[in-house]
């Protein structure tokens, strides 16, 4: 039972990682894989064809070399705010965890405050204000999404500085440097990870929602921003399903891998969580 | 929209002495940040304060008389005194006019909200009951076919964009199939029983898709939470004492399962009235998420600002009310 389990997650955590690796290559190569400029200008709603795989939209634009060329896009802007955000919450809460007393209550207090602020319409109200912008959206996102990683940081900070192995090393003289390269990051580092997998993914969705909306860049068309086009320029009303229904599905798998990703690595780092499962 | 995708949510930073009233003062703190922000936000952000304040329309209606307009709303004096005019008006309901709807912005919110709500609550219980009995299920058959199968459709639907899976739905019960309506909450006329009906009509999409987002939240923590509660003696002694499996997990594992299910309810309940927002777009749904898509276009600032304010109080709320259930439901806290 024991091995079965594991083997089994730890093949979804896999299949997770090689769909999403999948999604990062084509970003990567995409100047060599859609097949034409996704800015150049042909026929109007023209139907899928082996000419235009996925048709064209209401500009005539290349709908399949959108859709390639806007997952770098989408999978940066969930990347960079995913980085972004998870750096600022590791920082505050190494801080809270190790400093304690009065910098940690007033840390936890703003911690706590974020995460019950509802954050799309926060971001709705900042973005419509600093107007469109890859980098403003990563921005606000990274500003956004850094308080779970800081609450499990700090938690992990302080039950790890509560043990026998790391009072020891202090009797013995090791200071708060030492024992935060020594102790605390290797007992953190995993938990970090799988809070970056799926902030990443909280990030995209976020980015997606917010294109959607109408708030996206212009410029640097996402999926998101597509499904906004289809759904504001007649694609949905005129049952264009081979324009929304990609973008979507896409956004859908990278966080469907992302999130196999994240159990994977929570399931090896949480004792507690492989034993329930054991069970 | 999701501020929080993590299967396992976070554990609330707890104080030991937290009572009731620590909890209180928390919100109350959390509420002067959200006013403050709203206050802060359209004077410090680029552009022109006096537009980021009356929105575009207002802003161009004013013509010339853009200087008195400036005076009127107090933003030539110092800031401080400009937060004291703030909080009275916010206190006395003067939260702005509304250019875009043609009416102060205090109205055109409340018009919405009951019709955002109307759509939010029942799916929240729905919800709440639909992954009790399916994560119950999934925990209790761990590792069978039916938890396999169960885990990974919950998986697929908690991926999706919802808003994505809506239009998807609208497409085919709608466009095709002709079952339901395409948009809106009703076809108007009707009055009564034929009124309520024909609401219902309209809402049952919507109501699917977002009972279907926060199901799949709900249904991880359950799977999670019965898991761990399968292990414990009392489940034991229960199964000992030669219970049948349906009164061991229904009145003894569930019932404590279900106690983080309210807290985590409080926690997400912000997610699910943003995804709610998102999901009302594609149906037209008269709530805040339309008034807040049109607003956007409109760029109507003041409308944006009070949903914002409107929506966080909402949330705040919900918290609070959690904290208080809380006890009820779990003794071992009382």
């Amino acid at each position: 039972m024991q091995l079965t389990e594991h083997v089994r997650h730890n093949h979804v955590a896999l299949a997770g990682a090689v769909l999403f690796a999948a999604f990062v290559l084509a970003a990567a190569l995409a100047p060599l894989l859609a097949p034409h400029d996704p800015w150049a200008h042909f026929k109007p709603f023209l139907l899928p064809s082996t000419m235009h795989l996925l048709g064209t939209d209401d500009v005539g634009r290349d709908i399949l070399s959108e859709l390639v060329t806007g997952a770098r896009v989408s999978l940066s802007v969930g990347l960079f705010s995913g980085a972004l955000a998870v750096s600022f919450g590791v920082l505050v809460g190494l801080l809270a965890g190790f400093r304690r007393g009065r910098l940690d209550e007033l840390l936890m207090g703003l911690t706590d405050v974020v995460l019950v602020i509802p954050a799309l319409p926060l971001v709705i109200l900042v973005s419509v204000y600093l107007g469109p912008g890859l980098w403003h959206t990563v921005l606000i996102l990274g500003l956004v999404f850094w308080p779970s990683t800081a609450r499990v940081v700090r938690s992990q900070v302080l039950s790890v500085r509560q043990s026998g192995y790391v009072e020891a090393a202090r009797a013995l003289g090791a200071g708060d440097g030492w024992l935060m390269r020594r102790h605390v990051l290797p007992n953190v580092l995993p938990l970090v990870l799988a809070k970056f997998v799926l902030t990443v993914a909280a990030a995209m969705l976020m980015e997606a929602s917010l294109s959607f909306l109408g708030l996206g860049d212009p410029l640097a068309k996402s999926w998101g921003m597509m499904l906004h086009y289809a759904f504001a320029r007649g694609g949905f009303i005129n049952e264009l399903w081979w324009w929304y229904l990609p973008p979507g599905l896409c956004i859908g798998l990278c966080i469907f891998a992302l999130t196999l990703v994240s159990f994977g690595i929570e399931e090896r780092s949480d004792p507690r969580l492989r034993r329930a499962l054991d069970r | 929209m999701a501020a929080e995708t993590s299967a396992v949510p976070a554990q609330r930073h707890e104080h030991p002495s937290a009572t009731l009233a620590s909890r209180a003062a928390r919100y109350l703190a959390a509420l002067f940040i959200i006013v403050s922000l709203n206050f802060l936000l359209p004077r410090l952000m680029p552009g022109d304060p006096l537009m980021n304040l009356v929105g575009e329309e207002g802003y161009y209606a004013a013509g010339g008389a853009l200087d008195e307009l400036r005076s009127e709303l107090g933003l030539d004096e110092p800031l401080p005194v400009q937060y004291g005019r703030y909080l009275r008006g916010l206190l006395s309901g003067d939260w702005g006019y509304s250019y875009l709807y043609l009416r102060p912005v205090r109205d055109a919110i409340a018009l919405h909200l009951r019709w955002t709500l109307a759509l939010v609550l029942p799916s929240i219980i729905i919800a709440a009951l639909l992954a009790a009995v399916l994560g119950g299920l999934a925990a209790w058959r761990r590792g069978s076919r039916t938890d396999i199968g169960l885990s990974a459709g919950n998986l697929l639907v908690y991926a999706m964009p919802h808003y994505w899976l809506a239009m998807l739905l609208l497409f085919v019960f709608s466009f095709r199939l002709g079952w339901f309506p395409l948009g809106r909450a009703t076809s108007g006329g009707a009055t009564d029983l034929p009124y309520l009906l024909d609401v219902g009509w309209h809402m049952l999409l919507p109501l699917v898709v977002i009972t279907a987002f926060k199901a799949t939240y709900d249904f991880l923590i359950v799977r999670n939470s019965v898991v761990s509660i399968l292990g414990e003696d009392y489940v034991l002694m229960a199964q000992a004492k030669g219970l049948s499996a349906a009164s061991v997990l229904f009145r003894h594992v569930l019932r404590n399962a279900l106690a983080p299910l309210v807290t985590v309810t409080a926690i997400q309940f912000g997610m699910v009235l943003s995804g709610a927002l998102l999901v009302e777009v594609v149906f037209s749904w008269p709530g805040m998420g339309t008034l807040i898509y049109d607003a956007i276009g409109a760029r109507d600032y003041p409308l944006l600002q009070a949903a914002f304010l409107i929506i966080a109080v909402c949330v705040l709320l919900a918290n609070f009310i959690a904290d208080v259930l809380y006890p009820l439901l779990d003794p071992r806290t009382r």
